[in-house]
Parts: C-alpha cells; structure tokens; sequence
C-alpha cells in the first residue's frame, strides 16, 4: 500500500514538475537536412531543447524557400539564412536578427573538374566553360564584380550535382563540405575553391529570428541558443546519432557521406582546441563588412547598423 | 458614339483592378501590409520603370520562346491528335500517353531538360512545348471526331478521298476547337517558358529567379505582370486569326447583327 501511494506520489510530482506546458516552436531549415544542421538534429535527438521545456519542431526546406520572409512574418519563430540575407532582409525593413553562426568559415564554394587545370575561382572565371551559380546572389554578384572580364557562361544553379557528373566543361556552386562528397562517391573527382578566399565572408548557416521576439522572449531565446550550442558540441565529437536520422530525412545524402561532411566541415565551424562555449558568436568587425560589401553591391540602399543585425548568446 | 461605348466596355475590367490596386497601396503606405510580404503598386511601377531595358530584352526572350514552342506543340499536337482520329487502335494505344504531357509536373522534369538540351533556349523551347501540347492534342481530337454524321455520309456518297475528308471537311469542322485548344496552350506556353527558364537561364524566368534572391519582390511582380502581359497578347493573337479564319462562316466568331 505505501509503495502504491509511494509510485502515485511519485507520479504527480513529475506531472508537476512537467506540468508547465513546454514552449512550441519551429526552427525552419533552408535546406534538406545535411551535416550543416547536424547540431540541430543532435540538439533535438539529445534532448537538449526538452530539458529546457522548449519543443522545437525541425522543419527542412528546399530551393527557394523562403525562410526569412516566413520569420519576418512570423509565420516561424526561429529560421536558417545565411547572413548576407539578414542584412538585405534589414534593409528592406523586417526586425530579422541573427542569433548564432554555424559556419565561422563560410563553406560556399565553386567546385570544378580537377582536369581543367583551375588553381583559384579566377581561373574559372577567366576561362570559357560554364558555371552554375544562383543569379543575382551576392556571392554570384561578388564574383562578378572581382572578375569583371570573365569568359565562362553563368547558368542558373539548380542544385544537386547531376549535370557536374555528365559535362566536363561544367563548374558549379557548392557548400565544399556537402557537393563535393557527393559527386566523388558518384565516381566524378572534384576540386573546390573557397569563395571566402576572394574576401567575400558572410557567417553561414544562421539562426535568425524577430528581434520583436526575442526581446520579448530572452529567456526563451537563450535556451533555444543554449540547447544548439550543446547540440553541436555534441555533434562536432559524436555525429552518428544525428547523421543516422538525417539519412532517413534525406536519401539523397548516403550515410558515408554524411560522416565525411561532418567531420571535414568542423574547421569552418571552430578552431581546433577553442573553447566551445564560443561556438556560434559573431564580431561586428564582420558584420560591417559584409554591410559595406552589400552595399557596394548595390544590393542594399541603406546600411542598417551592424549592431542591430545579430545578438550574441 | 462609338467612344462612349468603348469606355463603357472598359469599366467593368477596370475598376475591380482601379480598385484593389488602391487598397493595397493605402494598405502599404499605412503601414498595414508590410512592402516586404507585398509590394505597393507604386513600387511595382517604379521597378517597371527603372528596370525597363533589362525587363523588355527578357520580355522579349520569354516571348520568342514561347512562341517557339508553342509553334513545337501546336504542329506536333495536331499530326498527333490527326493520326489518333485516323483510327480507334491508335488512339487507344496512344491517348493514355498524351495524357502524361498534361500531368507532368514540369518542375520536377526541368533539371533533366537540361542534362538532354543544355543551357539556353533549347531547354526553355522544350518546357514551353511540353505543357501547351496536351490542350492542343485533345481539343483537336475531340474537334476531329465530332464531325457531323450526315456530312461524313455526303464525302462517302460522293466518294471522297480520305485526305479530301480531313483537308476539306474533318479540320475546317473542328477548327473551333483548333483553336480554343491553342488559346489554352497559348497562357501554358508563356509559363512553360518560365518554369523553363528557371533552370535554363535567360529571360523573365531569370529575372524573377534573381529578384526572389535579393529578396525584390517588387521585381518579382514586376515580371510577373509583364508576363501576364505576354500571355494576353498570345491569346489576343490566336484570337484574331480564329476571327479571321473563322469569321466568315461559322457561328462562333460570326458578330451579332
């Protein structure tokens, strides 16, 4: 009887300590789920977002979702862009902020075909062939503007890797840690050229969210905050778990590539031997730059302050 | 006189865009709709204007894309939908087929348009063919095979030839639906054209593709606009050679007197 009473007390107090309803929210990827989201897979596999009674649904997305616009009308709570879309995105007059930086290196790249003989994206630019690369980018237009003579053909970037394994004479955009594996475990051998090295840097792979929000909502942002930064301290050291129920999500990447990815993208993301509770910060140093860039792009008609455009945790 | 009846024949299309397009500009400028989720008129306008030689050259190509492919579908649709009239095995055999052009979502398929035709016009021409080929397809067939019964028993009485029975009577017969079958494809193109351009490159699919990035979307209704434009003036046009062709003998395009 007293063990009975023992298990129903037992019980209520964990209803108890469960019983404020947990916080639902939507984090909206901008693409298919990929290593580049491990953290976030782990964060919710792990159960880092429950613990801090947040339940987070991880929703993924395709070419041409439009996730700032659905956080700038909230439509979600929290979102994936890439930085340079916040700045535009401020620009134009939405409240977006980021929140935490995935990639300190960006790992946009410009993948060709070894046997064209390229040592640099100057070379493909300079020489005749094709490269597929999203038009009107401001990757796209960065380049452009750095290579103003170019020869090759731009074509629009349509994602995946099917035409790079078929034309010899194509060269594309690619994430250096996703595309190339990819196109090497089709058979097709690959060479990649970073676009940061031309000077072009944007934080990748961006939690966002409205600044209205957040400030309304601290708590509830740092713990969202918090939980990522455990999810890819996680990820960074035992990536399985999540790349297990990626694969599920996304056939299209096989698993060997997956733990390929992972492990070549934990450069860009921190140095080796920082400490990880800098995981995720951003500098106004590249803020400003990248508000300067757009702006000699003539992407943006006014420079929002660099110090409202992200918010550390 | 005529003058007055044109602005009365006006009015009805005009105001319910007058109208709706002065809502959303008070909308936008009272700040109830944000310009980032929908772009007040004026702004579309001002895109229209400053954006006008990049937007008429691709206007342009969009246009002589369609137009190319629908000419592609609107020959190959008809030889297809004559031969399936020719007989019932055929049309049994093949008709499920001609379906699937109605059904394909072109989307999904234009990564491969590229891989067969590479970059450029030739993806762009095969898109637009592609989704304007299967109204043309049924409408010809179902206008081929209504004929009327006691015509087709004159040619036979008279001993026609099967060529004479599909020059001189099948096709003038079905031409009606000829052509509403190509003013339905006509639209289809231009959008074929679009999706097309997407991948392909070039055109007002491009444009819309770069506007969406840079978060324009201005831009994007900007060409959005221009090419309902274009679809109207293929409509418009088929619309005059029906009248043309058609005028004078047969109902549907006779005036009222």
């Amino acid at each position: 009887m007293k063990l009975l009473l023992g298990f129903v007390l037992m019980f209520f107090s964990a209803a108890a300590a469960s019983g404020a309803q947990a916080a639902k929210l939507q984090l909206a990827l901008n693409w298919k789920a990929e290593p580049e989201f491990g953290g976030f897979y782990a964060a919710k596999l792990s159960g880092y977002f429950q613990k801090r009674n947040l339940d987070v649904a991880i929703t993924e997305g395709g070419a041409g979702t439009p996730v700032v616009q659905m956080v700038a009308n909230s439509k979600v709570r929290f979102g994936i862009a890439a930085a340079d879309e916040v700045v535009i995105s401020q620009a134009r007059g939405t409240d977006v902020v980021a929140l935490f930086a995935v990639y300190q290196i960006n790992p946009q790249g410009i993948m060709v075909h070894p046997e064209r003989g390229f040592n640099s994206i100057a070379d493909v630019f300079n020489a005749p062939g094709t490269l597929a690369i999203q038009s009107g980018s401001p990757h796209a237009l960065f380049l452009q503007s750095q290579f103003p003579r170019y020869k090759v053909t731009l074509v629009p970037y349509a994602g995946g890797v099917a035409t790079f394994l078929v034309d010899a004479n194509y060269s594309q955009q690619c994430f250096v840690t996703s595309e190339p594996l990819i196109a090497r475990r089709k058979g097709k051998p690959t060479q990649s050229f970073l676009i940061a090295d031309t000077g072009f840097k944007p934080y990748g792979t961006v939690v966002i969210a409205r600044r209205q929000y957040v400030e309304k909502n601290q708590k509830e942002t740092r713990d969202l905050i918090d939980a990522v930064r455990e999810g890819w301290i996680e990820y960074l050291r035992a990536p399985d778990k999540a790349n297990n129920t990626m694969v599920k999500l996304n056939p299209a990447m096989d698993a060997v590539s997956m733990k390929e990815a992972a492990e070549v993208q934990k450069l860009f993301i921190i140095d080796a031997g920082a400490p990880t509770q800098e995981l995720g910060k951003m500098t106004m140093e590249r803020w400003r730059t990248l508000v300067n860039q757009l702006y000699d792009l003539k992407l943006i008609k006014n420079k929002p302050a660099a110090e409202k455009l992200f918010q550390n945790f | 006189m005529s003058f007055k009846i044109k602005i009365a024949s006006l009015l009805p299309p005009l105001l319910p865009l007058i109208l709706s397009m002065g809502l959303v500009e008070t909308a936008v400028r009272l700040g109830w709709a944000p310009s980032y989720l929908i772009p007040a008129p004026s702004e579309v306008m001002r895109s229209l204007i400053d954006d006008r030689v990049e937007l008429a050259v691709a206007a342009w190509t969009t246009l002589s894309s369609a137009l190319a492919g629908l000419l592609l579908s609107f020959t190959t649709g008809t030889l297809f939908a004559i031969a399936l009239s020719s007989s019932d095995l055929a049309r049994r055999a093949f008709y499920p087929y001609a379906v699937f052009f109605q059904t394909v979502p072109i989307i999904s398929i234009a990564p491969l348009l590229v891989i067969w035709f590479g970059f450029g016009q030739p993806t762009v021409i095969a898109s637009a063919a592609i989704v304007s080929v299967f109204p043309i397809i049924a409408s010809t067939l179902l206008g081929l095979k209504s004929t009327e019964p006691a015509l087709i028993d004159l040619f036979t009485l008279y001993s026609a030839s099967a060529r004479q029975m599909l020059y001189m009577l099948k096709i003038p017969f079905a031409s009606p639906q000829i052509f509403s079958g190509l003013r339905i494809a006509s639209g289809l193109a231009v959008v074929g054209a679009i999706v097309g351009e997407f991948i392909g490159g070039g055109g007002l699919g491009s444009v819309v593709d770069s506007a969406r990035t840079q978060q324009r979307i201005d831009r994007v209704f900007a060409a959005v606009l221009i090419s309902a434009l274009l679809g109207a003036v293929l409509v418009g046009a088929v619309n005059l050679i029906s009248a043309l062709t058609l005028g004078s003998w047969h109902t549907s395009e006779r005036k009222a007197t």
